[in-house]
């Protein structure tokens, strides 16, 4: 029986998503789970900030993720978990895997420019991000990373001139 | 000015009456509040490569318009511009000889706007005059009218974060009066490129200071430029 899951942002701005999603409402991040339950409970625990405890039933359930889609979704969650736990690069790997499964998830992208932030590289945190805009434009994750980006990457300055 | 002059002389109420309240009702557009008719004390300015200009501008009640420029310390012999008219709240005439196009919006508090050639654009900005143009004007007068308009303290801008967030880049164009104690007043935002930095600026310009003159009386323009600008940091970009 399809169970409804709000996975919202976590406190780092991240989106856990979810394993055999099969409808999704892409600007609230609301998704309905299929079947693997260790996936559902790890994305769960994941939005709530367990991390060790997401990640340990997420690799549960990736063992018993039968599709493709469901693998993706598991890889995504885990590069969400480990770019919150302040581990950038095992995040950035694990996003991989999950682009190179399935290459229109833009949580994916989203999250590994978020593990990109983290290490400093905001060209690379930026063309992720453009992906991820370019499949989902609406999503608000994606407008909070660009901005957290902006305000570590760019120097403003006023300039005045008197007329008199 | 504008509070005991609104009273306009009859000629040009009539005038401006005929002229405007049909459109304004027509097209709900404002009613002038400002009577433009005096002597102006003015600022002109444009891109920094051609520099500001102080002028006089008498507008009179015969829809005449004259201008001087401070030359040197000196104002310079009164110069006939085209005659003044004004549409939908808005007055406007020219200087042939510069071929500037001179409009300001007469909702404003005081004199003052953009000007255009065909290549170039500016603005303007007036306070007014305490005394009434003549032909020719006393060489000891300039300084009293025109004293130099010298800033003390010149407050930043905040950037606003969400602007930074946003990736919000911007110019804005505030002219104001500036009273005889050097304080800011009555500023307006001539140009404005986003509303984000409104606030910004005028807060800026309340805590910005400029010398203070003796005479009280004496109230002057000035405009100021504000751009606001991004620039990635060194190494952001690299990965």
């Amino acid at each position: 029986m399809p169970r409804v899951h709000l996975i919202g942002l976590a406190t780092i701005g991240l989106v856990a998503s979810a394993a055999g999603a099969e409808v999704e409402d892409r600007t609230v991040n609301r998704t309905v789970l299929g079947g693997n339950e260790f996936l559902a409970q790890g994305a769960e625990q994941i939005r709530v900030g367990q991390y060790d405890e997401g990640i340990r039933l997420t690799n549960i359930g990736l063992r018993q993720a039968p599709t493709v889609a469901e693998r993706a979704a598991a890889f995504s969650n885990l590069c969400a978990a480990y770019a919150a736990k302040g581990n950038p690069d095992r995040a950035i790997d694990y996003c991989t895997q999950s682009i190179a499964l399935k290459d229109h998830n833009w949580r994916a992208y989203s999250n590994r420019s978020y593990a990109f932030y983290l290490k400093g590289q905001y060209r690379k945190a930026h063309e992720d991000l453009a992906v991820a805009a370019s499949i989902n434009p609406d999503a608000r994750q994606i407008a909070t990373i660009r901005g957290m980006i902006n305000e570590r990457s760019l120097r403003p300055t006023v300039i005045m001139e008197d007329h008199r | 000015m504008s509070a005991t002059r609104l009273g306009l002389p009859a000629a040009v109420c009539l005038a401006t009456a005929v002229a405007v309240a049909p459109a304004a009702a027509r097209k709900n557009h404002p009613s002038p509040a400002l009577d433009p008719v005096g002597t102006w004390s003015c600022i002109v300015y444009s891109h920094p490569a051609f520099g500001d200009e102080r002028v006089l501008l008498d507008v009179a009640r015969d829809g005449s318009v004259r201008a001087a420029h401070l030359q040197d310390g000196e104002i310079t012999a009164w110069v006939s511009l085209t005659r003044w008219e004004i549409e939908d709240a808005t007055l406007t005439f020219t200087d042939s000889r510069s071929g500037r196009h001179y409009a300001a919006d007469l909702t404003r508090a005081t004199l003052g706007g953009g000007w255009r050639t065909l290549t170039l654009v500016g603005g303007w900005w007036c306070s007014p005059a305490d005394f009434v143009a003549a032909p020719t004007i006393d060489r000891a007068k300039p300084e009293a009218l025109m004293p130099p308009l010298l800033p003390s303290l010149t407050a930043t801008p905040v950037y606003p974060i969400k602007a930074i967030r946003d990736a919000k880049q911007g110019r804005a164009v505030s002219c104001f009066l500036v009273d005889a104690d050097g304080y800011v007043v009555q500023p307006e935002l001539v140009e404005l490129s986003d509303e984000i930095f409104r606030a910004p600026i005028l807060n800026a310009l309340a805590r910005s200071r400029y010398q203070a003159w003796p005479d009280e009386r004496v109230l002057r323009p000035g405009c100021r430029t504000f751009i606001f600008r991004l620039d990635p940091l060194t190494g952001a970009t690299a990965d």
